[in-house]
């Protein structure tokens, strides 16, 4: 009997011994079975070793935590646990100081004696013993609070920063309000570094994270690509509890200040983070935001959003002005400038028909300045003409001037975020495709200035003269209508690429600017106005072919002007030639010498009616491959996906011409159109 | 009791000594630790059911009293497994909460068998005492275990665990005691429960990890869906009732639903609303019923409010339905002419000949030339051309069933006559033209596309076609008429002239009042009507049965539900078609110059000569040529006209016929037939 009173004291004091992690007189910890055990020497009771089991457990979950707790803050590394980590280890810590303030209340009732029914007298003072049933009420709830934090260590040791509290958030979706008042306690301490580093991303601009743990995680990049590059979401450190959407209206005002201050040199930016500061209503010494206010957090980033975002469009419209270059690009680099354009086109024509190698680039500046000068242009603001450059391209061999002549605008940071180089290129895609339209359409205009003049009298020569004459007739009538027929076409081309295409796209440009928001939305627009323009010019992905066809056209009606003009000088030739005849004539005439003009002329006649024979067949097969080409080219049209150009085929071919063309024989038309054989 | 060095049998004590030890057992037993001389085993059914074995040499009466304490041995063992399993994350959050309150009550427990120790340690206690103490625990504890063996056996989760509760709190009506707690066991599951109701009452979110909320949420079903599917599914599937409502919130389920629709509809639109009094009180099952019941109600009556001043004041419905009505229902009739002017040639195309591309900007030139283009959405017409003929689309809906699937007289109806749908529309199939193709399109964007959804789109432009080449036959038969006025001064009397121009008013008398009836006694009134119903009406709901309501009733009383009626429709549409373009082609045959009267050849070639090919044969006739009838046209003529009449009639009596006929039971076919009476007479 001695023994069993004893024991039980002894017992409930090494329990609670064990409780805290020490080893007693009977009860030490195992390593093998990893837990504690009753000595086997001591002979007890099934049920009290199954009780002393069941009130060890504590003690088991507390070494674990501690464990943990002293691992992680003594002998890791900074940089793997991070302040995250550090945070949790502390918030554990306190956790265990209220276990240690119950440990030192049973503590003091350890000494009580416990009271046994032969002893009736000492139940009068002896209320506050502690029994081994006493100890499993008083340790009932610790032993839940210890089992959590045991859990949320297992679950947690190998994680970091925004991972670890997006882990812990998942164990606070509790149905259990001891659980989740717990965890949200807990979790508020975990998150408060996180919830600083968002205040201060979203309304400093700066990442103040010496261990990575913030979602946000910034690149080395040059400045021009830092709005792009510079900043990047990293889901890993996105803790579950702020869902994506807010994730990225956070990177992207932090990313706005950040642009702010290092390419705008703006610190206007201040204000209106102060503004939104006290328009979210919380404090301003940080700390406001934490866990479980993923309202109020919300707010505080749409306030700062709405705020940083509208002050950069302002600096971007306003002090770099956006709007006044793009609308320059549009009218230099996308032709919108119609008499610069003519009269570039003017000056620099004869020297872009020399090879390519020969070109002066110096000259081709010169030229630029004084088409510039010349126009209306030059009433434009110098800061935007001075970024007006040529360019030319690097030439192969055989290429002409036509082929490697650009334009180029130069816009400077930071409106380089926006113009990247890859956006230039782009232009200067769309731009050389509208100079080698408008050079076509310049090369056919031209032609008819040739043509006029020497139409009249063509007609003429028509009705007098059955032979080489009304030859030279046929084939210049030949050439006109071919000339009529490209003129249509490239007309109408440049009609839909000019109004349906470039105005078009703008205008809606012009809208997206006014609604956009922040600078992500601004890019966008600017890019789908981009895109848009490169879409349905045929210059995109899908319409390479038609592009192809295209350029072909264009190369081919080039070929035709060099025919026309040497038709037309031929002409003019024989009409002096004529001429000249006449004048000799009538000098034969006045003089009434005799002289025998057949002989040489015979000749000529013969030499001109083979000329303009080869000709006539050279228009002709112009001709076909014209129309064979643009069979090809209305043929496709369809096929792309772009409502747009299915207008424009609608509207090449509005009176149903060449649709009635293609669905008759079309060798039965050539031989129609061909020109007379005489 | 301290003989811990032999496991003696304990009948070998004197009884005094039993009494202790058989104590110190149960109060081991009574947490579930098993005794020195109580045995516990798993019973063979089931896991839940246990036997004690006690040791044979007990005192019988001894035994016999301890007995009596056993079952809440039992029923704790229940309740603490019950307790360690149910707090795992998988249980729900209802389960987590009904564990944490059922272990306060085992916290209480535990105390009550320490205190039992205590005045066990005292020498206070016998076993009598034991079981006297134990009586308010045992009730409870059997309480507990019956709703626990329940719960486990049938997994219960989330509102079936309230249920249950519930149930047998009401069951044990006559044990306070047990009704009492069974009812603060409730109260506290229900906690999250009502977490969750409350987000979703007042901000329209669904926060459940584990799927316990009795409202589902279909995330497949995205808002744009409403504007190309035509079952406009999304607004009633989207969000959906689970089959295990708590009972308490069953009379208001569908409130809560329709509550929760709206606020997340307002949310989709991009505004973040919170019902404002929800900061300061809780949705809470404590307080009486009314005070939730009333709180959701107020919920429900801004949310609605709030949708629906969202759509009609800031997304402007009713100028949206009436921008609808100008071009669907030909409210504003001149771009109609103005469009088939200028599209007429367009439109004699094969349906696959036809250019969309050129439609629709033909429709946008017509648009912007006639009174449309004051209606700031006018920009959102688009125009289509469908595959189907009209009778031929209807067949095709009926079989899906897809956008007529609430009135029920209609498959009744159309059974009969489906069969004889399908031969015609195969007849018809190669024949078509975009005439009988063309139909308008409309873009309609969230939240608009709740109301106008593609769904009501098709009601609409089943109208539309309907009308529409109603519109062209009127216009055939009109330039007929005015062929006919340039014969008058010709002297026509004797020939079949006269029966043709009689003819001729006769058809458009039957299309004009056809269309009069349509438009200013059906579509009018039915709009008005509805229009005053929108103002008045208070949820968008209703606003959508009021729209359905309008359109399945403008369907139903044009005609366009019932087949029999329209193909006879059809028919007539069709001899009045086959009839103009027979006479706009005759007619000029008919009187030709003297000179030419015997050359027959030519007059083929006048063939394709239309109507102001013949005003030139008129001016001949002002310039004294003398024209003269061919008699061998003319009675060509005549008997074709004789035909035409003929079948004219006939159709004509079969319509009224049927009219008068369906007349009994449904009123509008009798308004229908009135519009006709005087041809009927003819």
């Amino acid at each position: 009997q001695e023994f069993s009173e004893v024991t039980e004291m002894a017992l409930v004091r090494d329990v609670v011994y064990a409780c805290q992690g020490i080893d007693g007189r009977y009860i030490k910890f195992d390593k093998e079975i990893d837990g504690y055990k009753v000595n086997d020497n001591l002979k007890l009771p099934k049920a009290t070793k199954v009780l002393i089991r069941r009130l060890c457990e504590v003690g088991w979950l507390y070494r674990r935590v501690k464990e943990h707790i002293t691992e992680s803050l003594e002998q890791g590394p900074m940089e793997v646990i991070g302040t995250v980590g550090q945070a949790f280890c502390a918030a554990l810590q306190e956790e265990l100081s209220d276990y240690y303030r119950l440990m030192a209340v049973l503590e003091a009732q350890l000494h009580n004696p416990i009271p046994f029914m032969s002893t009736v007298e000492g139940a009068k003072g002896a209320g506050n013993y502690l029994s081994l049933r006493r100890l499993w009420v008083w340790l009932a709830e610790p032993l839940v609070r210890m089992r959590l934090m045991a859990v949320l260590v297992d679950d947690c040791k190998s994680l970091r920063g925004g991972a670890m509290a997006g882990a812990i958030h998942m164990h606070a979706q509790h149905g259990d309000p001891l659980v989740r008042g717990f965890m949200g306690s807990l979790l508020r301490r975990v998150c408060s570094p996180l919830f600083e580093m968002v205040r201060k991303w979203v309304l400093e601009g700066e990442i103040d994270d010496l261990y990575g743990e913030f979602f946000v995680v910034p690149q080395p990049v040059k400045a021009e690509a830092l709005w792009r590059e510079g900043y990047q979401l990293q889901t890993g450190m996105l803790p579950s509890f702020i869902p994506e959407p807010l994730a990225q209206r956070i990177l992207r005002t932090g990313k706005s200040i950040n642009f702010l201050r290092v390419c705008c040199e703006d610190q206007g930016w201040a204000t209106a983070a102060a503004d939104a500061l006290a328009a979210a209503g919380t404090p301003a010494g940080g700390g406001g935001i934490g866990y479980g206010e993923t309202e109020t957090l919300e707010a505080l980033v749409v306030e700062a959003a709405a705020r940083i975002d509208r002050h950069l469009i302002r600096i971007i419209y306003d002090q770099y002005k956006f709007r006044e270059h793009c609308l320059a690009i549009k009218r230099y680099l996308l032709l919108g400038q119609g008499d610069f354009i003519q009269y570039l086109m003017d000056l620099v024509g004869p020297d872009l028909s020399q090879p390519a190698n020969t070109v002066s680039s110096f000259k081709l500046a010169g030229l630029l300045e004084s088409a510039v000068r010349s126009s209306n242009a030059q009433y434009d603001d110098s800061d935007v003409l001075d970024r007006l450059r040529v360019r030319m391209m690097p030439h192969n061999e055989g290429d002409r001037g036509w082929d490697v002549f650009s334009l180029e605008y130069n816009a400077r940071d930071p409106l380089t975020t926006i113009f990247t180089e890859f956006v230039m290129a782009r232009y200067l895609r769309i731009f050389n495709f509208l100079w080698r339209l408008r050079c076509v359409d310049h090369a056919l205009s031209a032609t008819w200035q040739t043509m006029k003049p020497n139409c009249s009298i063509a007609r003429l020569w028509a009705s007098i003269d059955g032979g080489t004459k009304s030859q030279l007739a046929a084939v210049m009538r030949r050439c006109q209508t071919l000339r009529n027929e490209m003129n249509h076409f490239v007309t109408n081309l440049q009609y839909y690429i000019m109004f349906e295409v470039l105005e078009h796209s703008w205008a809606n440009f012009l809208d997206e600017m006014e609604e956009a928001h922040d600078l992500d939305e601004l890019i966008v627009a600017h890019e789908r106005y981009l895109s848009s323009i490169v879409e349905k010019a045929l210059l995109g992905e899908r319409s390479q072919l038609l592009c192809k066809t295209l350029f072909t056209l264009f190369d081919l009606i080039l070929r035709f002007r060099g025919l026309a003009d040497r038709l037309y000088e031929n002409a003019r030739e024989v009409q002096t030639r004529g001429e000249i005849a006449a004048r000799r004539k009538v000098k034969e005439l006045q003089a009434s010498v005799p002289y025998n003009t057949g002989f040489r002329k015979l000749p000529t006649v013969q030499l001109t009616k083979e000329l303009l024979a080869s000709m006539g067949e050279e228009m002709d097969v112009i001709a076909a491959e014209y129309s064979s080409l643009l069979e090809g080219f209305f043929a496709q049209l369809p096929v792309q996906q772009h409502v747009d150009l299915k207008f424009l085929s609608f509207r090449l071919d509005f009176s149903e011409f060449y649709t009635r063309q293609h669905m008759g024989t079309s060798t039965m038309h050539i031989k129609l159109k061909r020109t007379p054989k005489f | 009791r301290s003989n811990v060095e032999n496991d003696r049998a304990i009948g070998l004590f004197a009884a005094s000594v039993q009494e202790l030890l058989v104590i110190d057992d149960l109060l081991f037993l009574m947490v579930g630790i098993e005794g020195k001389y109580i045995h516990v085993k798993q019973g063979r059914l089931k896991d839940t059911s246990m036997v004690f074995q006690m040791d044979s040499s007990m005192d019988l009466s001894l035994c016999e009293l301890t007995k009596r304490v056993l079952p809440l041995c039992e029923n704790y063992i229940i309740v603490s497994q019950f307790t360690e399993t149910r707090s795992h994350f998988k249980y729900g959050l209802v389960n987590h909460a009904f564990a944490a309150a059922l272990r306060a009550i085992l916290q209480d427990y535990h105390a009550m068998v320490a205190q039992l120790e205590h005045q066990f340690r005292l020498a206070r206690l016998s076993l009598q005492g034991l079981w006297f103490f134990c009586q308010p625990m045992m009730g409870a504890m059997q309480a507990l275990s019956v709703v626990l063996r329940r719960a486990s056996a049938k997994q219960l989760s989330g509102a079936a665990i309230l249920n249950l509760l519930q149930s047998q709190a009401a069951a044990m009506a006559g044990d306070n005691a047990a009704r009492s707690l069974l009812q603060k066991l409730a109260h506290a599951a229900s906690a999250p429960y009502f977490r969750m109701l409350e987000r979703w009452v007042y901000e329209g979110v669904i926060d459940d990890p584990y799927g316990e909320f009795f409202i589902d949420e279909n995330k497949g079903l995205q808002k744009e869906s409403l504007s190309q599917d035509y079952n406009a599914t999304y607004w009633q599937q989207r969000y959906s009732l689970r089959h295990d409502i708590p009972g308490f919130l069953t009379s208001v389920a569908e409130t809560i639903l329709t509550t929760g629709k709206y606020l997340n509809a307002v949310r989709e639109c991009g505004h973040t609303i919170r019902i404002p009094f929800s900061d300061d009180v809780k949705l809470t099952n404590a307080g009486a019923r009314h005070q939730y019941l009333d709180r959701i109600n107020i919920a429900y009556n801004f949310a609605s409010a709030e949708l629906l001043n969202l759509i009609i004041n800031k997304f402007d419905l009713l100028a949206r339905l009436r921008s609808v009505k100008h071009y669907f229902l030909l409210d504003q009739g001149d771009f109609l002419v103005h469009f088939m002017d200028i599209a007429k040639e367009e439109l004699v195309k094969r349906p696959s000949a036809v250019s969309k591309e050129k439609l629709q900007s033909l429709l946008e030139l017509a648009l912007r030339t006639s009174v449309a283009a004051a209606d700031p959405y006018h920009e959102d017409l688009t125009c289509n051309v469908e595959r189907l003929s009209l009778v031929a689309q209807l067949q095709h809906i009926l079989k899906d069933r897809a956008v007529f699937s609430e009135p029920n007289f209609l498959s009744e109806l159309l059974k009969i006559d489906l069969s004889s749908l399908e031969t015609a529309s195969q007849g018809t199939a190669e024949s078509l033209n975009g005439l009988e193709t063309f139909t308008l399109d409309y873009k309609v964007r969230w939240p608009l596309s709740l109301v106008i959804s593609r769904k009501a789109l098709t009601k609409y432009q089943l109208i539309f076609r309907h009308l529409f080449h109603c519109k062209h036959v009127e216009r055939q038969l009109c330039t007929t008429w005015q062929a006919h006025q340039a014969t008058r001064g010709l002297g026509f009397v004797g020939t079949s002239m006269q029966r043709s121009y009689v003819l001729c008013q006769q058809m458009l008398h039957f299309m004009q009042s056809f269309e009069h009836y349509m438009t200013f006694e059906v579509l009018e009134p039915n709009w008005h009507i509805m229009g005053s119903k929108l103002q008045s009406s208070k949820s968008v709901d209703e606003v959508i049965q009021h729209h359905d309501f309008f359109l399945n009733d403008c369907l139903k009383k044009c005609m366009v539900l019932w087949p029999s009626i329209l193909k006879k429709l059809e028919k007539l549409k069709d001899v009045c078609l086959q009839y103009a373009r027979a006479t706009q082609w005759l007619i000029p045959s008919l009187f030709v110059p003297q000179q030419n009267n015997h050359d027959p050849l030519s007059q083929n070639g006048n063939k394709s000569q239309d109507v102001k090919g013949f005003k030139g044969t008129n001016r001949l006739r002002n310039a004294k040529t003398q024209l003269t009838l061919v008699k061998t046209e003319d009675s060509n003529f005549k008997s074709v006209i004789g035909k035409m009449a003929d079948d004219f009639k006939k159709e004509l009596s079969e319509l009224l016929l049927m009219l008068s006929t369906g007349s009994q039971t449904e009123p509008c076919l009798a308004h229908m037939a009135q519009s006709f009476q005087a041809l009927g007479q003819v």
